[in-house]
């Protein structure tokens, strides 16, 4: 499916809210819908076995909710853990997950032509998760499929009987 | 405002009844069989007895008796609800000491105007 | 909403639909009720309490569906109150015809109750065969089931017995021959039968044969004079069509004069108006409005208390809550526990003599939140008789199907378990006994031939034991053959050898897409097979178990956990980590010297526990814990029993027990191998729940 019918998909005639991080020296905007909150990290309880990304497991209000480092995924940087430290919590179709990145910034609002299709993008996530590119004054955000990121077999959440 | 004992072990009648009674301004207590009813007639006085007959543990015509045995209600309307049109049921319900009968199935607008001539 | 609705006449203003929800689920429970106690019914030696219960079922339904106007299931089951009158009076024996037609009409009601419920959409259930079966077999005749409609000839009335039982006879009984007719309407002669029925004491009376239009002979015994009797038929017959006869003497016939009979509820002055039929008073009864009272008042015998038709359990009182808020409950009280789980951690530090009452507080919360939780478990938990009561109806066709005779046994009936494990349980059983039936018990002939019973016996049982619940299914058939197992399995390239024990062998059957005779796939057409019952009870954290006898039989043994959400745990440590063992899978702990752990090959560990060698499971190594302080080792093991097997897992200490609320861990994340979840600790920190049968088996291979 070409980026701009991804785009013209996924984005409705009125402008869009996304929450915008960042992970190294990029910029990505996902949808304000799918984020339940914004929290620090906290150490969770590894999981054995599992991808040295998927840091374990955490209790949020009594249920466990799996924690990513988005930073050892996708970056080439090292992964600090410190009191800056920001995890987002996502509340998706079928999970609720937080994912921890460099910083969150703020939340931004898009109109529809302000969007571009992003062929070339080098990123490295995968494109097809890649909506497309939004700009707004000198900043460019990579704007996400969060949803179809997450539920990528690679991410390690969807289990093989899934 | 009269209190009416309502004694079937079908929840559907139950209820029916017990709705049809209240909306028309009487209080009701329901009971689920006759040995059930017969427990609560000991705490409580009552201005009507409706009672079905088929039933667990005590029947209609057994717990009729066993009120008619009881100086508190000695003299208190019981009204038997009973599917049987023929004269099998009239006739052990007045030798159980029933006031009278209503066959089932009544409409409730029927229902109101038989208590309204027997209760006080 | 219902097109039978019946019109009220002038009660506009009542709306009963309100009421139709709680009368089909009403009807339905009746319905099921009806159905269990007509497949135990004993037909040698009927209960009469059971009988009694099977009517009280059909007249409870048919009251209600009069009574909201579902005239088609009204009609069906007054037919069915009718045979069943006539069976708990003893009128008639019970046998297998009549409980297959009663079956079947339960089946029926079943069906025109669910089309009212679905709003009355689709094809009408046709249910006059049924009918007509009923109303032959209720006249004493063995009905055809006839795919065309025939012309039904009128039963000839069979002269059934009355048995003695219910009637008490008095010293002056008299025997009496009773003509009634002719009648226009035959009814008013059937009328004059249920009196018999309904007035206790007054006597027994049964049809003789006669061939004279429009008349009916009846042979009566009765304590009452024949005035009596004839002021009693009034009601229904005038006298100058009933001409009594004593049996004893000869030919007396009774003179029948008419005479005026002041009818029981004769309209008097200031009575009720009597002609609309549905409702009554009697004159002089207890509370009857005012009126004179001159009507003659027909003798009735000393009655017996009509209370003596108790049903054979008294009815506990219940309310319906909704699933969901039993659940909301559940989880209230799961938040609970963790929260008194967190002050009691936190307060372990305090000096007790300056904290005394606070402590002494947290103790009683500790003991009630105990109660509190058990209580709540306690409302989800049903008795497994729910889960057992399809099974005879099931196995009843099924038996008849394949031509087998087949009993069913069915054992602890009340033992409990928690509902959400009710419905996942019933297809894997349903599987392993419809595999009882088809594979496991054999054909008469060939049980005959085998020195066996011609019928077999299918039993299903269950019982607690520890923290679980086990359900055993056990047959007395053919059992399997160890040799074909191995030779299949071979056929297929799975790993086998005939060294392996005969339990490792019945586990076989459970290799995905392995099928022999032994093993059905297919029964009903959906193409289950009992790698897919393994995966189902492996869900629900249950195990499986089989033991077979060539031969003998069979026995499958399904294990699960007791409840879904809070179990006592042993918190253990290992390199820091926090995991949690099911308490009730843990035998015992020990500090473990290096002599008695053995190395055999492969580098697998055996520690001998007493006169026992058990493998050791390094936990370390399984979940790859990083160790960063080398001079702790694990020196602790502890010894735990899962599917048959024990097992020694080496873990650094012992933290401590503490109740648990299980988390699923599935539901964000995904399975994790030998985990069965996660729970919250004091401190608010996640612990993972090991899989102990994941890990025993893991031992195995």
């Amino acid at each position: 499916m070409g980026v701009m019918e991804k785009l013209e998909e996924s984005t409705s005639s009125e402008a869009r809210e996304y929450l915008t991080f960042r992970l190294d020296q990029e910029e990505y905007g996902i949808d304000i819908l799918k984020v339940q909150e914004i929290r620090g990290y906290e150490p969770p309880t590894r999981v054995a076995n599992a991808p040295n990304f998927i840091k374990g497991v955490v209790n949020l209000r009594g249920t466990i909710v799996p924690i990513v480092d988005m930073r050892l995924k996708f970056s080439c940087s090292k992964a600090e853990y410190n009191s800056f430290t920001v995890v987002i919590i996502l509340n998706l179709r079928h999970r609720i997950v937080g994912i921890v990145v460099d910083s969150v910034s703020d939340v931004m609002e898009l109109p529809p032509e302000s969007l571009k299709s992003a062929p070339d993008i080098d990123s490295v996530i995968d494109s097809a998760a890649v909506l497309g590119l939004g700009s707004l004054g000198d900043r460019m955000l990579i704007l996400l499929d969060i949803e179809l990121l997450m539920s990528a077999p690679d991410m390690g959440l969807v289990g093989a009987s899934d | 405002m009269p209190l009416i004992l309502a004694v079937d072990d079908s929840p559907s009648m139950r209820k029916m009844v017990s709705f049809t009674l209240t909306g028309a301004g009487y209080q009701v207590v329901e009971a689920v069989d006759g040995q059930d009813a017969y427990e609560k007639a000991q705490s409580q006085s009552f201005d009507l007895v409706l009672t079905d007959q088929n039933m667990p543990r005590l029947d209609g015509l057994g717990l009729t008796r066993k009120l008619r045995d009881h100086p508190q209600f000695k003299t208190t309307p019981i009204l038997m609800l009973t599917t049987e049109s023929s004269d099998l049921m009239k006739q052990a319900g007045r030798a159980a000491g029933a006031t009278g009968w209503l066959v089932k199935p009544f409409d409730p607008a029927r229902l109101l105007d038989v208590i309204k001539k027997v209760i006080r | 909403m219902s097109e039978t609705h019946q019109d009220s006449s002038g009660g506009g203003d009542f709306d009963l639909t309100q009421f139709y929800q709680i009368f089909f689920e009403e009807a339905g429970e009746n319905l099921d009720l009806m159905e269990q106690m007509l497949l135990n019914l004993n037909l040698e030696t009927a209960d009469d309490e059971v009988l009694n219960g099977i009517f009280r079922c059909a007249h409870s339904v048919k009251g209600g569906a009069a009574t909201f106007g579902f005239a088609d299931v009204a009609e069906l089951t007054h037919q069915m109150e009718s045979l069943l009158d006539r069976l708990r009076r003893h009128e008639l024996h019970p046998n297998s015809a009549m409980v297959d037609v009663l079956l079947e009409s339960a089946d029926a009601s079943r069906s025109l109750l669910a089309r009212h419920q679905a709003g009355g959409e689709g094809e009408v259930l046709p249910t006059g065969d049924l009918v007509r079966r009923i109303s032959e077999l209720a006249a004493g005749n063995t009905p055809v089931a006839a795919p065309a409609p025939v012309a039904v000839k009128p039963p000839p009335a069979v002269a059934s017995p009355p048995k003695a039982a219910s009637e008490a006879k008095s010293k002056s009984t008299r025997t009496l021959e009773i003509r009634i007719g002719p009648l226009e309407r035959l009814e008013q002669a059937d009328a004059v039968q249920e009196l018999f029925r309904d007035i206790p004491g007054l006597g027994s009376i049964s049809t003789l044969p006669l061939d004279v239009k429009n008349t009916r002979l009846f042979l009566v015994e009765t304590g009452s004079t024949d005035e009596d009797l004839l002021d009693l038929f009034a009601f229904h017959v005038s006298r100058d069509y009933i001409q009594i006869k004593s049996v004893e003497s000869t030919s007396e016939v009774v003179d029948s004069e008419p005479v005026a009979v002041g009818s029981v509820d004769d309209p008097l002055p200031g009575a009720p108006l009597a002609p609309l039929p549905g409702f009554g008073f009697f004159d002089g009864a207890p509370g009857a409005p005012a009126t004179t009272t001159t009507a003659l008042v027909a003798k009735t015998a000393a009655a017996k208390p009509a209370g003596s038709n108790s049903a054979a359990q008294p009815e506990a009182a219940t309310i319906r809550v909704a699933i969901s808020k039993v659940d909301q409950l559940i989880n209230l009280v799961g938040e609970l526990v963790i929260t008194q789980a967190m002050l009691a951690q936190n307060s372990r530090a305090l000096d007790p003599a300056v904290y005394q009452q606070l402590l002494s507080g947290l103790a009683d919360l500790d003991r009630n939140t105990r109660d509190l939780q058990e209580s709540v478990m306690s409302i989800r938990m049903i008795p497994m008789s729910i889960v057992f009561s399809r099974f005879p109806r099931m196995l009843r066709d099924l038996a008849t199907k394949l031509g087998k005779k087949v009993d069913f046994v069915t054992q602890g009936e009340a033992t409990e378990l928690d509902k959400g494990l009710v419905e996942k349980i019933t297809d894997p059983l349903t599987h392993l006994v419809r595999n009882s039936c088809d594979h496991g018990v054999e054909s008469p002939a060939e049980r005959l031939a085998a020195g066996k019973p011609e019928t077999g016996t299918i039993t299903l049982s269950a019982s607690h034991q520890g923290g679980s619940i086990v359900i055993e299914v056990r047959d007395d058939g053919k059992g399997m053959s160890r040799q074909r197992i191995l030779s299949k399995a071979k056929e297929r390239g799975l790993d086998v050898s005939d060294q392996m024990s005969d339990a490792e062998v019945w586990q076989l059957i459970f290799a995905p897409g392995f099928s022999t005779a032994e093993v059905v796939t297919d029964v009903s057409g959906r193409g289950v097979g009992m790698d897919v019952v393994k995966k189902n009870i492996a869900a629900l954290n249950g195990t499986v178990e089989i033991d077979s006898a060539e031969g003998y039989g069979m026995k499958v043994s399904v294990r699960l956990p007791l409840t879904l959400a809070i179990m006592d745990g042993m918190s253990v440590g290992v390199g820091g980590e926090v995991y949690i063992l099911p308490l009730s899978s843990v035998v015992e702990s020990f500090q473990v010297k290096a002599d008695a752990v053995s190395t055999v090959g492969q580098g697998s560990q055996l520690v001998k526990v007493r006169d026992e060698y058990m493998p050791v499971i390094e936990l370390e190594k399984i979940f790859q814990i990083p160790r960063f302080d080398f001079e702790k080792s694990c020196d602790i093991m502890v010894v735990v029993e899962a599917d048959g097997s024990r097992v020694a897992l080496l873990v650094d200490e012992l933290l401590g027990q503490q109740q648990v609320v299980v988390k699923n861990l599935e539901s964000n994340y995904r399975k994790v191998p030998n985990v069965s979840g996660a729970t919250i600790l004091g401190d608010g920190k996640v612990a993972l729940i090991l899989d102990t049968g994941a890990l025993v088996r893991r031992s195995r291979h």
